[in-house]
């Protein structure tokens, strides 16, 4: 609370009367009062906005208001004091009492004015009556400035509002003028006072009243500080909600299942990475990867067995591709498609797959670069088994050709100059005039 | 150990030990049997017991254990999802040990194959599902999203059932979440995967148009005699309710029809298009339809009302065979985006979903979203209240639980939606309470620490953060007569001070509170702008499934000249899609935009009323910073930083910020225009054909200073700037000028009291103080106590 309570009010009001009483009687009146030391801003704050009025106080109270302000903060060093600046002000102001400049300078300890234990000895009646205004000279402002200013704490606000604020007391316009022997510069105003007890104003009434009120800080120029608006709830803020699919816990019937199923035909496929497979044994695979979708997944054939598959049961390999033809790992298929060594079986499994699926550009031209390279590999081994090659090859591009899966353009000179190659083979000619027709 | 064995032996399955095998495997499928069908009848107390039998025959068997935590869940009434999160996690680690020691094991054995280990045996992917589903169920999402994901990536090798689970889950966390980037991988892989999707309608449209239309003119016939009298006189309710708009009413009546006929499905002859597809089980009408009212949800969600009315009549034809409650339920929602409430109203009693104890309080919440865009924030703040009710009266009613039915929990999502209405009807506490609670859905939502900001900044703003200080206080000026007679003096006093330790009586809301929420969200939007590319949940399924997306995109069952032509028109369909979804994706990083500049301004007036003007200007500054940032936030931010420079002693670039709107030596031009606020306060919701209506203009206009105040508190506020550095002068017309744009203003009053005194004017002084309405003139305290 930044106020002063009505019982400290009083006691602060009394303390300023005792007038006669000597003032450090007064001070420890003070401290055994105010026990809580974080009262004294608050009591300290009212009484520096009636000193700020000259006229409110009386000389002898102005005393006792400075002494109890330097007696809150004398346990600290002067600097801390956020009341400094105004003693230091009040100290070189010309229009105040050399009195009470003198009394402040003492507070201060300005270079002679070092006996301040002995004037408070003093009551404040027997201090004013026994001034002797000659013995003093008063020191600027800038010099007193220059002693505490740099180390003095700028006051409890330091912005330049505070530093600007106002001390926010006004004479009431509405007490007839005449009646404020304080405020001669005003004339008579029109105004009907129509109480009888004008001019016989309460000063105590009106200091304690003062002590109550007043609050930290002057009045200050304000700043507008408009408040940023709400946000604006946009529709889809609002949460609409829909009934989701019932997203269940759902029960493993997988628990002690009869896995005896896939086992034969994972059975049966190692074997056919060995042998062919009589018709049978074909016929059971198919029927059975037919029944379970998933099962060609788990039946244990992977890219690197692929090659010994294609070579026995083409027919097995290709019903197989074509089911894993949605699996990411296709790709790596297809790559030991590529890269196993030319055989009739293994163009027959391409050719069947490409009517099959869809299979990727890249890869069929991969394939077939791949096939016209063995020919010519072919030459140095055996010149009957190259022959046979040229045929198989040059059938399977004619079907490929035919059949519109491959685009003759991107091949058109790899082809031509395989067909050229081998011209002396009846299919490669076959090929090569089936590309004269198409240019 | 006993698994293992039953490993090898199944490795050497040729072997003698077949016999044995095959023996004891008779006993545990029957006991699995008889489980599965105590559990599939609830009765889960018996399922566990056989499940207790079973572990002893088959030992620490993951499958078992699995289904034994399911059961124990169900058991125990669904109450204790940690546990079985637990359990879960402990048989998913399990399961995954024994299968690397399977695939050690069988490595070893013939070494240099690249073994594949058995389907099924050491699968963990019903626990990941299940434990995906939990998480979800608990709300948390990004969770839920991060365990399907790798199984997402695997989904070609899991069963078609399995799959569908995983994919539609997926769809909800993504909707939920409003991802519509993951929403549209998962629902093009199903769409290619089950062969219905956006592509596919086209063809089978026209047919689903006809036979709608023999439907509805049948139903039309029978319209009198079969709606039930409740209904009816619920549906006549709901449109008195309504203002007198002309809209095919008839078509909502047929559509009611239909949906009464619907009831009993049996009996419609099965639609020749789907029998081809339909060798799946899962029953292909029901997924065509289920995945046609997930492409509303998007296209709701990706606010591309156009093609969402499209699709959504689509999808009511395709659920006159069956259920349309849901179809006329997104239907109502699309009228909401529209902002056609009447009909939104009429749709949400025609789709009958308030009828069920278990979506009623769906029902109740939609209404009052409506409710609360048609302005009528106490309606709506009563209706999410009985929302919430039925939801907590669902949990508590549903015993014995059946069947697989986990709880259908969304009053944290309701609880939100009154968060806001609390917010609008002026009750910062209510609804600080409320997104608190909803936080533990929405914290990774920037928007919820901004409003939960808000919420401190109105309790401010109330009174409600103060200690005993009346709220009345807090903005007037006081005028106290202090003494008598010819001593009596005016004290004038602004309540500018105002003390918050101590205060006792909310510590929660605060403003430090509000500093703390605005940093999270602005932390929030910065990672959410930062990865912007990515999506909310995190990470995107990845490019692998665009290959598949290719590889895949034409199916081997049918002839290729088939798949070139579906390619086409998929293809096109794609196009709408991906341009929406483009255009959601524009939409969001406005919003985040917009976002971002609100929190900064919040941000710097939170640290301005805590004082601490070195944070405020950075904030400002930021704020300032921003790229195309709204016209008001600009002001706000010139404001705010002129302000803080003032505090910290800086007046001449505070004088530079105000400056940026002078017009010449002593004049300002409008900050910003009506049409700026309109827009701003509108912001994206452009789509939206509904134009402000009078109720909402209304909160609108109390919620931000009109342009013409804004400039009239610039005039204020540099007259307080030249003031403060002396040229009484020159303050004194801007502060007169403003306090004709802003008569009452208690901070402009001030100043110009203080500009009055500098000048010496004190009788001017106070005549302003009389003229002005929020002055009160008290008599001294002593005064007060004694009477």
């Amino acid at each position: 609370m930044m106020i002063m309570k009505i019982e400290e009010s009083a006691i602060v009001l009394s303390l300023l009367k005792s007038d006669l009483r000597p003032m450090d009687d007064v001070l420890s009146e003070f401290n055994s009062k105010f026990d809580d030391s974080s009262r004294f801003f608050s009591v300290c704050n009212s009484l520096s906005m009636m000193l700020q009025d000259q006229k409110m106080l009386q000389n002898t109270e102005r005393l006792i208001a400075f002494a109890i302000i330097h007696q809150c903060y004398s346990s600290q060093k002067p600097s801390l004091n956020p009341f400094l600046s105004e003693m230091m002000s009040a100290a070189c102001n010309e229009q105040l009492e050399k009195s009470e400049r003198a009394f402040l300078l003492h507070l201060l300890q300005w270079n002679s004015y070092n006996n301040v234990k002995e004037i408070l000895k003093q009551s404040a009646v027997d201090y004013i009556r026994s001034f002797d205004p000659s013995t003093h000279d008063f020191p600027e402002l800038r010099e007193l400035q220059r002693e505490y200013g740099d180390k003095a704490d700028p006051g409890p606000s330091s912005h330049i509002f505070a530093d600007y604020s106002l001390k926010k007391l006004l004479h009431d316009p509405d007490v007839p003028r005449g009646c404020d022997p304080n405020s001669p510069e005003y004339v008579f105003d029109v105004q009907p006072g129509g109480n009888p007890r004008i001019g016989s104003g309460d000063r105590d009434e009106a200091l304690s009243g003062f002590l109550g009120n007043s609050t930290m800080g002057g009045l200050a120029p304000r700043w507008i500080r408009p408040c940023p608006p709400r946000y604006p709830v946009h529709q889809s803020e609002l949460l609409w909600i829909d009934p989701d699919n019932k997203h269940e816990l759902v029960w493993d019937d997988k628990m002690c299942a009869d896995t005896s199923r896939g086992a034969t035909v994972r059975d049966l496929l190692v074997k056919g990475l060995k042998v062919t497979l009589s018709p049978m044994e074909q016929e059971d695979i198919t029927t059975e990867l037919a029944n379970d979708p998933k099962l060609v997944y788990h039946c244990g054939i992977t890219p690197r067995k692929l090659p010994q598959l294609v070579e026995h049961n083409p027919q097995i390999a290709v019903e197989i591709l074509t089911k894993l033809i949605k699996s990411p790992d296709i790709a790596d298929y297809f790559t030991a498609l590529v890269s196993m060594d030319m055989s009739l079986h293994s163009m027959e499994v391409v050719n069947r797959l490409t009517t099959a699926v869809e299979l990727p550009k890249e890869f069929i031209r991969m394939y077939i670069t791949n096939c016209i390279s063995s020919c010519g590999n072919a030459k140095q081994q055996d010149k009957y088994m190259q022959n046979r090659l040229v045929r198989l090859v040059c059938v399977f591009l004619q079907s490929l050709i035919r059949n519109n899966i491959i685009n003759v353009k991107d091949l058109f000179i790899e082809v031509q100059a395989f067909c050229i190659e081998f011209s002396r083979i009846r299919e490669a000619a076959g090929l090569f005039r089936l590309l004269k027709t198409l240019e | 150990m006993d698994s293992r064995d039953s490993l090898s032996s199944d490795a050497a399955r040729d072997s003698s030990s077949l016999s044995e095998d095959a023996a004891v495997l008779s006993v545990t499928s029957a006991l699995a049997k008889t489980a599965l069908s105590y559990f599939q009848s609830g009765k889960f107390e018996e399922c566990f017991d056989i499940l207790i039998q079973l572990d002893q025959k088959k030992h620490n068997d993951p499958k078992v254990l699995h289904n034994m935590a399911i059961a124990e869940y169900f058991k125990d009434g669904c109450s204790n999802s940690e546990k079985l999160l637990q359990g879960l996690n402990r048989v998913k680690k399990q399961s995954e040990e024994l299968a690397s020691a399977a695939r050690d094991q069988l490595e070893a054995a013939n070494p240099g194959t690249n073994a594949s280990v058995p389907k099924d045996h050491f699968d963990s992917t019903v626990t990941t599902l299940n434990i995906a589903v939990t998480w979800f169920h608990l709300h948390d999402y990004s969770k839920s999203f991060s365990i399907l994901e790798p199984l997402f990536q695997n989904i070609q090798r899991l069963d078609e059932t399995i799959a569908l689970q995983i994919c539609f889950l997926l769809l909800d966390i993504a909707l939920a979440c409003r991802d519509a980037v993951n929403f549209l991988a998962v629902f093009d892989y199903m769409e290619k995967a089950f062969g219905v999707g956006f592509g596919s309608h086209e063809e089978n449209g026209s047919t689903m148009q006809l036979s709608s239309n023999q439907v509805s003119k049948t139903s039309s016939l029978l319209s009198s005699s079969v709606a039930s009298d409740t209904l009816k006189s619920e549906l006549t309710a709901a449109e008195s309710s309504l203002c007198e708009e002309t809209l095919d009413y008839d078509n909502v009546l047929a559509e009611f029809e239909a949906e009464k006929r619907m009831k009993p499905v049996g009996h419609i002859p099965a639609n020749n298009l789907l029998k081809t597809l339909s060798e799946r089980t899962f029953s292909n009408a029901d997924l065509k339809l289920e995945l046609q009212l997930y492409k509303v949800r998007f296209l709701l969600l990706t606010r591309n009302l156009k093609m969402a009315k499209r699709e959504v009549k689509h999808a009511m034809n395709i659920a006159q065979k069956r259920d349309s409650s849901m179809a006329l339920l997104l239907k109502s929602q699309l009228e909401y985006a529209h902002g056609n409430h009447p009909k939104a109203i009429k749709l949400l009693v025609v789709s009958g979903i308030h009828k069920e104890a278990g979506t009623s309080g769906i029902f109740k919440n939609n209404l009052g979203c409506i409710y609360y865009q048609l302005g009528n924030y106490q309606a709506s703040s009563v209706l999410f209240l009985k929302a919430l009710r039925s939801c907590s009266s669902l949990r508590r009613n549903e015993k014995p639980v059946k069947p697989f039915s986990l709880s259908q929990d969304k009053s944290l999502l309701i609880i939100y939606n009154c968060g806001l209405v609390y917010l609008a009807l002026g009750k910062p506490l209510l609804a600080a309470q409320c997104f608190q609670k909803a936080s533990v859905v929405f914290w990774r939502q920037p928007l919820i620490w901004l409003r939960l900001a808000e919420c401190c900044m109105m309790a401010l703003r109330k009174g409600l953060l103060e200690e005993r200080t009346t709220s009345l206080d807090r903005s007037e000026i006081r005028v106290s007569v202090v003494g008598k007679g010819n001593r009596r003096q005016l004290m004038i006093e602004e309540n500018g001070y105002v003390e918050l330790a101590g205060n006792t009586q909310l510590s929660k809301l605060s403003l430090p509170l509000a500093r703390v929420c605005l940093s999270n969200g602005i932390y929030l939007l910065n990672e959410s702008l930062s990865n912007d590319s990515k999506s909310d949940l995190g990470s995107t399924f990845s490019v692998g499934m665009n290959e598949t997306k290719e590889a895949s995109s034409s199916d081997h069952e049918e002839a290729n000249t088939n798949s070139d032509l579906k390619e086409a028109k998929g293809g096109m369909s794609q196009d709408i899609i991906q341009n929406s979804l483009s255009a959601f994706k524009d939409m969001c990083s406005k919003e985040k935009q917009l976002m971002q500049q609100a929190l900064f301004a919040n941000m710097a007036y939170v640290e301005l009323e805590l004082e601490n003007p070195v944070k405020a200007l950075s904030a400002a500054t930021s704020l300032l910073q921003l790229p195309d940032c709204s016209k008001i936030y600009v002001f706000l931010g010139h404001i705010y930083a002129a302000e803080a420079l003032c505090l910290l002693n800086r007046p001449i670039e505070a004088g530079a910020h105000l400056s940026a709107y002078l017009v010449g030596q002593d004049d300002f031009r409008l900050p910003y225009a009506q049409e700026d606020f309109d827009q701003w306060w509108k912001h994206t919701s452009s789509d939206c054909e509904e134009t402000l209506d009078p109720s909402t203009g209304n909160a609108r206009e109390s919620v931000f200073l009109k342009p013409e105040e804004a400039r009239g508190a610039l005039f204020a506020d540099l007259a307080a700037l030249l003031a403060t550095q002396g040229h009484h002068d020159q303050a004194k017309p801007l502060i007169t000028h403003a306090l004709t744009l802003l008569p009452n203003n208690v901070q402009a009053t001030v100043t110009a009291v203080y500009i009055d005194l500098m000048l010496g004017r004190s009788q001017d002084a106070l005549a302003r103080l009389k003229q002005c309405t929020r002055v009160s003139f008290v008599p001294g305290r002593l005064e007060v106590r004694a009477s």
